[in-house]
């Protein structure tokens, strides 16, 4: 059971308090109500870009990290296609040093042209180092667009290409400070051997005179049912074949969301699921296999990834995979393999919940999703779900007109 | 309306809380290391083995390594993992060249079981023939796409020049160590370092004395022989070598030399020297090659440590374009701290953010236990973090000067690039 309180500011800024009398350190963490879904498709990947140029000075401060460090604090941030998360962790003694950098962040950057300049490069570094100089590295780059035709989650955060981010400009900067860097739309969650009265005056004290913004209203272009199976094949320069099999799901707050993710658990969350035992050890088909869910707010992805044995055809694997998928479709997961996944799940929720910035960044997520109570409830929705549920969106999603396959063929195999 | 130029006051932090483990030792080569203020359901456990890189010929000890859970003569692989997996547990296996550690994640009241089913395997592998084809067919498959990484590229490469003094510590995987391998040959290092190499079962979680007594009882049967010695012999060695590969975006730099560990009497020193120059956000390294000239996107130095040694080393990976510039900006940063005193306000800002860090190393029972394994490792008590607060309070930037001549001369590092 986590606790925390919640208040929030005439601005609107949200926030939240969690106290933990048994460590010496806090947390400021600040996650931003925008992603990388939030961008232009001309202009993608800013989102992130705008991450970096949050470090380049504010308003107020040249520096942002210099004053942390001395505080004998250090952080962080990232972005997905939906946020944006910055934190701070500090001595509890030096709360207040977190807070007055990120109030003064939120109030209003120094849009200096040299920051932007070099995060700029920085970004592109970043690019090549992760998605373009790795064997496998831009599958998400080639996945993404095969299965969202219309949502904003067509391109990956770091954005489609390394142009976009060349071309960014500080007039793009400002404006995209000016729509989602505000206090009404952002969550603070404040953890740490703090008191509640203390956490209310210096949280009123440091983002208390930020200006409110307008309600930010969101309006993407969702993305069409899908009614039909995609496939597509890239040859790259890799050892092995790859395979990535996504099925549409449903977004985060729907009820059967939780049951996807277990449906991935059943396939491949471990070396007991089905699919590393019958792909992998029974037909030797596969050196590596593995399922799970992107996690994304609006509607996501249950992935099927792997690699081929070296000799084995896409074709033999997609058979087998197939059976598979038609076995969970057909009869119900027995009570021994729904006791394993959940006790899983119970492991690896009481692990998250160990560190004191996992429960902040968790507590800030589901508030974000609603209710930040979420957190106390989530145990117990995965315990009520049935072998029938398994079945019942087993059937709605694992299906073939529901799936985008992207084979990665080896070149080195012609 | 306040005035926002003006920082907060902070403080320092000064003193710090240790929570010592338990110890006992166990049997003269064995000792059991317990952790059991948890506030809360969850466990680990770590089994130490002295069964690193550098006791078996080529990758050896690295495949007898990834055959711990490959089944015994009564039960299978799948059998092993589902009977873990039922549990809840999660493990984890790590190798380097001096040691191997396995370690399982659990909620506490199944540590105890889950400590038996895993010794149980790692005592009774079985070496089944098909597993082992199996292991060496993804470990090939996972070396070729290692092989398109200029990181890992960089790191075999330095690895070479940086321990030329030694074969065994310098030797990189070949995709040759997984062609003809005897499964004699495995079986003998699993008799020699497994069923008689443990050294060490660290226990963190709320577990009761009684549970512990029997995880020692159990632990003794697979104790350590004899007493593990390593490689005295390693002296620094300097170099320059260029790994190509076509068409890479960027290049992977890696340098460093051979230097010392925790039983050194500069090592609390140098670390800030280490946080100076390369080893957090703010530092000179990061400072001037990502956030002045945007050349990589992050660029880092540590001080890596061995059982009688250890070796300072700079890694990052840069526009290809760019590679001698940013080998260029690095000698400049080394030649600078040996030069230049560190000024006031960047000391104490170091002194601040590394008390800070350390305040974090002991907050909570896991990271506690790691901090003090860390000492515990290189023959120091809890103790050895009051000397590092101490020398992080009291290091003077003339200390720091000195120290830089004294260890970081570019004529002593070896340097490689890939890409």
């Amino acid at each position: 059971m986590i606790k925390f309180e919640r208040f929030s500011l005439p601005n609107h800024l949200r926030v939240l308090f969690h106290k933990d009398a048994t460590s010496p350190m806090a947390v400021v963490n600040v996650l931003y109500d925008v992603g990388a879904r939030d961008e232009s498709p001309e202009k993608t990947g800013f989102a992130h870009l705008f991450e970096h140029l949050m470090f380049g000075g504010s308003v107020n401060i040249p520096d942002f990290d210099a004053p942390l460090q001395k505080a004998g604090g250090e952080n962080n941030a990232f972005t997905s296609n939906d946020i944006t998360n910055y934190y701070d962790v500090v001595p509890a003694v030096n709360l207040e040093t977190a807070l007055w950098l990120e109030s003064d962040r939120m109030l209003s950057l120094a849009f200096t042209p040299r920051s932007l300049e070099v995060q700029r490069s920085v970004v592109i570094e970043e690019f090549k180092q992760r998605y373009l100089n790795q064997p496998y590295g831009d599958v998400w780059l080639e996945l993404r667009p095969l299965i969202y035709k219309e949502h904003p989650y067509r391109w990956a955060t770091i954005g489609k290409e390394i142009e976009h981010i060349e071309q960014a400009t500080m007039e793009d900067v400002k404006h995209f400070f000016k729509r989602f860097y505000h206090p009404g739309n952002a969550i603070l969650c404040i953890a740490g051997n703090l008191e509640l009265d203390y956490v209310q005056t210096v949280v009123e004290k440091w983002f208390g005179d930020i200006p409110s913004v307008g309600e930010n209203l969101r309006n993407l272009p969702q993305e069409p049912t899908q009614t039909e199976y995609r496939e597509k094949t890239i040859e790259r320069d890799v050892p092995s074949d790859g395979f990535y099999y996504a099925f549409r799901m449903v977004d985060r707050l729907h009820p059967d969301y939780l049951t996807c993710d277990v449906l991935s658990d059943v396939l491949g969350r471990d070396k007991s699921a089905r699919l590393f035992t019958r792909l992998k050890k029974e037909l030797q088909l596969v050196s590596e296999v593995n399922a799970y869910i992107t996690g994304s707010l609006d509607s996501g992805l249950l992935v099927i990834s792997g690699k081929l044995n070296p000799g084995v055809h896409f074709d033999a694997l997609d058979d087998a995979l197939w059976n598979i998928i038609d076995d969970l479709n057909e009869a119900p997961v027995s009570s021994k393999e729904m006791d394993r996944i959940m006790n899983k799940i119970r492991t690896s929720k009481a692990f998250q919940e160990q560190g004191l910035l996992n429960r902040a960044m968790a507590l800030s997520m589901f508030e974000l999703l609603g209710d930040a109570e979420m957190i106390n409830q989530e145990l117990d929705q995965y315990a009520s779900i049935t072998a029938h549920d398994l079945l019942r969106v087993g059937r709605e999603v694992l299906q073939k007109n529901q799936c985008s396959l992207l084979k990665i063929k080896s070149r080195r195999n012609d | 309306m306040i005035d926002r130029s003006q920082a907060p006051n902070i403080q320092s932090v000064s003193e710090i809380q240790f929570v010592e483990p338990e110890r006992r030792e166990l049997a003269p080569n064995l000792e059991m290391i317990a952790m059991t203020s948890v506030p809360n359901e969850t466990a680990r456990f770590d089994l130490y083995f002295d069964a690193g890189k550098c006791r078996g010929d080529k990758s050896v000890a690295s495949l007898v390594n990834g055959l711990l859970l490959s089944g015994t003569e009564s039960k299978t692989s799948v059998e092993i993992q589902e009977s873990i997996n039922s549990l809840g547990g999660f493990h984890e296996s790590g190798m380097s060249t001096e040691s191997a550690v396995f370690s399982i994640y659990c909620l506490r009241e199944h540590l105890e079981t889950l400590f038996n089913i895993v010794t149980d395997a790692i005592e009774n592998v079985a070496f089944d023939p098909s597993e082992v084809e199996e292991l060496l067919s993804d470990r090939t498959q996972k070396l070729q796409i290692n092989q398109g990484k200029v990181n890992f590229l960089s790191q075999q490469a330095f690895r070479e020049v940086l321990f030329a003094s030694n074969p065994r510590y310098a030797r990189p995987v070949e995709l040759s160590d997984y062609e003809n391998v005897s499964i004699d040959e495995l079986r003998n290092f699993h008799q020699r370092f497994y069923k008689n190499g443990l050294m060490r079962v660290v226990v963190v979680g709320d577990i009761q004395q009684s549970a512990l007594d029997r995880i020692a009882m159990r632990s003794l049967d697979l104790a350590a022989k004899e007493q593990p010695s390593f490689e005295t012999t390693i002296t620094n060695t300097s170099g320059r070598v260029t790994v190509e590969k076509k068409d890479a975006l960027q290049s992977a730099v890696r340098l460093g030399r051979i230097l010392f560990n925790k039983t050194h009497p500069d090592y609390l020193d140098f670390l800030v020297l280490n946080t100076v120059l390369g080893d957090y956000f703010g530092s000179r390294l990061m400072t001037n090659i990502r956030e002045d000239k945007g050349y990589t996107y992050g660029i880092g130095s540590a001080l890596v440590e061995l059982d009688q040694t250890g070796y300072f080393t700079i890694g990052t990976e840069v526009g290809s374009g760019v590679r001698e510039d940013a080998l260029e900006e690095i000698q400049f940063e080394i030649e600078r701290i040996r030069t230049e005193l560190v000024p006031d306000d960047e000391l104490e800002r170091v002194r601040n953010y590394m008390m800070g860090q350390l305040l974090k190393s002991a907050d909570g029972p896991y990271a506690m236990t790691d901090l003090y394994l860390s000492a515990h490792i290189h023959g120091q008590s809890l103790d050895f973090y009051n000397d590092a607060i101490r020398s992080i309070q009291t290091i003077t930037p003339e200390r720091i000067r000195e120290l830089a001549q004294r260890h970081l001369d570019w004529n002593d590092f070896s340097v490689v690039t890939a890409g």
